[in-house]
């Protein structure tokens, strides 16, 4: 793309030596993740009785029209969508606001961002094993604290009205640290003139965040979002640890369905068929993203 | 800003500023409260008995208990997992790396027919999951043999790490100067002494970057080694937790002290290279 002309001197118009540097990767990739993306495409139109590949027979969509039918697939494909939400809604906003808060501190700015980044190298298993136990109702910090301020404690991990805000809250704990670091790295590429020349124009604090900073970090926006909507819609290992689903499925998300229907129950072409709606859903939803907001751009 | 506004509004100015750079400092604080109290707790019923930490969570132990963590080491040989953990995480980290440095120099350097696209077809990777790939993995692997094996548990997790690995590393390839990687052309340099010579010396940052990321991940890794290592003595140790309290549920102290061990080495990893950390997961978005 942006290339100077100057390998073309230097080398011979066809070479074959970029594709070797690539391959390996190519290769790799090719064999542990495009292969099994179409695989799983493939495997959705089948079903079979025990599971193995040579019991296969074909069933076209009827997979597909299953799963719509399923009201438990349903719904955890709603808890994944409502988790793209409420992760936007905490921590993207929330890393946002204390990036800007954090912007043009010096040394100490490194201080708190490092520190807010440690949640993120928590593994999901301990982070739910801890927070599990904040939320426990009997010996946990949390009613504790509420009952001690005259406020009533609640069974979080119980209620099925409101397990799933709760589960959110061990994953916002762990990720707003991250968006932090995004926003404040975007934030040091914009020249503090800019925010002159707004305050000049008689911009206040929330005009100058709204007309300058919100289009300024383009770039960290978008890459937050689509991180976030990724990340949302595939993750497993902290419910699968903190509720496993429960109470009454109050909490289940599609990476759940996948492992109970796959490695439990052995309908592996189900559980592929579920595979291949979540990664269209992914694709879906970033593009989406992407678009979206190149369009909001170029109308400018 | 500096300017400094009319003499007369000038006080209630200054007040307004210590309240606001107040209010300031105390929501940073208190996110900093907020990071850090689980990770208080975790640490801190690791260390108490089971007694003690029946009476309260919060306060500190009386008597630090330290043999927790030679109790699950040894005598419920976790040592076993830590070791598993290690293999899986250096192993996958080496392998991305390595694969992921020659393709980006691939990438960076090079003009070819394809490259838009297959770099396209990269990065549409790193929306791929675990969740999305489950199934086909996991009969491949059935069919190659490898379930219950470090390679099986080892392949997959390179693969998730790599598409970000190829991403990163053609990025920071692209910055540096293209005099430097010309020079070393004309002297005669072959590809591989210009990356080994030209390209890693200055890239070195990037790449530890990769390595630590990747070595993170794959260390926390829980979904492939969860379903890949159903045998015990090959279980890593974020699996081996979960297997632990699925047996003693209301065992804290000690399952506190299996999450410590976890957390510990990457904790003190992240301390020491934060900087590296922070450039290798900023990258990303900003320069697309």
């Amino acid at each position: 793309m942006r290339e100077a002309p100057w390998k073309d001197a230097a080398m011979p118009r066809f070479n074959v030596r970029p594709y070797i540097f690539i391959a390996p990767a190519l290769i790799y990739l090719g064999i542990w993740i495009f292969y099994p993306i179409i695989n799983a495409l493939v495997l959705s139109f089948f079903d079979s009785p025990t599971g193995r590949s040579r019991d296969y027979f074909w069933v076209g969509l009827g997979n597909y029209i299953k799963l719509f039918q399923d009201d438990l697939f349903i719904k955890s494909l709603y808890h994944n969508i409502l988790w793209v939400l409420l992760s936007i809604a905490l921590p993207v906003v929330l890393g946002l606001l204390l990036a800007v808060l954090l912007a043009g501190r010096g040394r100490t700015r490194l201080f708190y961002a490092s520190v807010y980044f440690i949640p993120q190298t928590v593994a999901a298993v301990c982070a739910a094993i801890v927070w599990r136990w904040i939320y426990d109702p009997s010996i946990g910090p949390l009613n504790h604290f509420l009952e001690a301020v005259g406020l009533s404690g609640r069974p979080w991990l119980a209620d099925e009205s409101i397990v799933l805000i709760a589960v959110n809250m061990i994953g916002s704990w762990s990720y707003y640290g991250f968006c932090v670091l995004i926003f404040m790295a975007g934030l040091q590429n914009i020249s503090p003139e800019l925010y002159d020349a707004a305050k000049i124009d008689g911009a206040g604090a929330l005009q100058q965040f709204i007309y300058v900073t919100i289009p300024l970090l383009r770039n960290a926006i978008i890459f937050v979002l689509v991180y976030t909507i990724i990340g949302s819609m595939k993750f497993f290992d902290l419910i699968f640890v903190a509720t496993n689903g429960g109470p009454n499925e109050a909490s289940t998300v599609v990476g759940l369905r996948i492992y109970w229907h796959s490695m439990r129950e052995g309908r592996f072409n189900y559980a592929a068929t579920m595979s291949t709606i979540l990664t269209v859903v992914i694709l879906v939803l970033s593009v989406v993203v992407i678009r979206q907001i190149v369009t909001d751009d170029e109308g400018v | 800003m500096r300017t400094g506004p009319q003499p007369r509004k000038r006080r209630s100015y200054r007040s307004a500023r210590l309240l606001q750079s107040i209010i300031v400092h105390a929501v940073l604080l208190l996110f900093v409260f907020i990071a850090l109290f689980p990770i208080y707790l975790m640490f801190n019923a690791a260390l108490k008995t089971s007694a003690e930490l029946f009476q309260s969570f919060l306060s500190l132990p009386k008597e630090p208990q330290f043999q927790n963590f030679s109790f699950i080491l040894n005598e419920q040989g976790y040592k076993g997992a830590l070791y598993n953990s290690m293999i899986l995480s250096t192993s996958s980290m080496i392998l991305t790396t390595v694969v992921s440095v020659l393709a980006g120099y691939g990438f960076a350097v090079y003009r070819f027919v394809g490259k838009q696209w297959l770099f396209l077809l990269v990065l549409t990777g790193l929306m791929v999951s675990e969740t999305s790939v489950l199934i086909p993995v996991y009969q491949l692997l059935q069919d190659l043999g490898l379930l219950n094996t470090y390679a099986g548990m080892i392949l997959p997790q390179a693969a998730l790490g790599m598409t970000f690995g190829v991403f990163l590393m053609t990025t920071f390839f692209k910055d540096i100067p293209r005099a430097l990687i010309d020079a070393a052309v004309v002297d005669g340099g072959s590809d591989l002494q210009v990356l080994r010579y030209v390209i890693m010396p200055l890239a070195r940052p990037a790449i530890m970057s990769l390595a630590l990321i990747e070595f993170m991940w794959a260390w926390n890794s829980f979904f492939f080694p969860l379903v890949i290592a159903t045998k015990q003595w090959l279980m890593p140790m974020s699996v081996r937790i979960i297997d632990f309290m699925g047996r003693f549920t209301f065992k804290y102290d000690m399952i506190a002290t299996t999450t410590v061990i976890l957390f510990t080495p990457i904790l003190i990893l992240y301390l020491v290279t934060q900087r590296s950390f922070h450039r290798g997961i900023t990258f990303g978005a900003l320069k697309d």
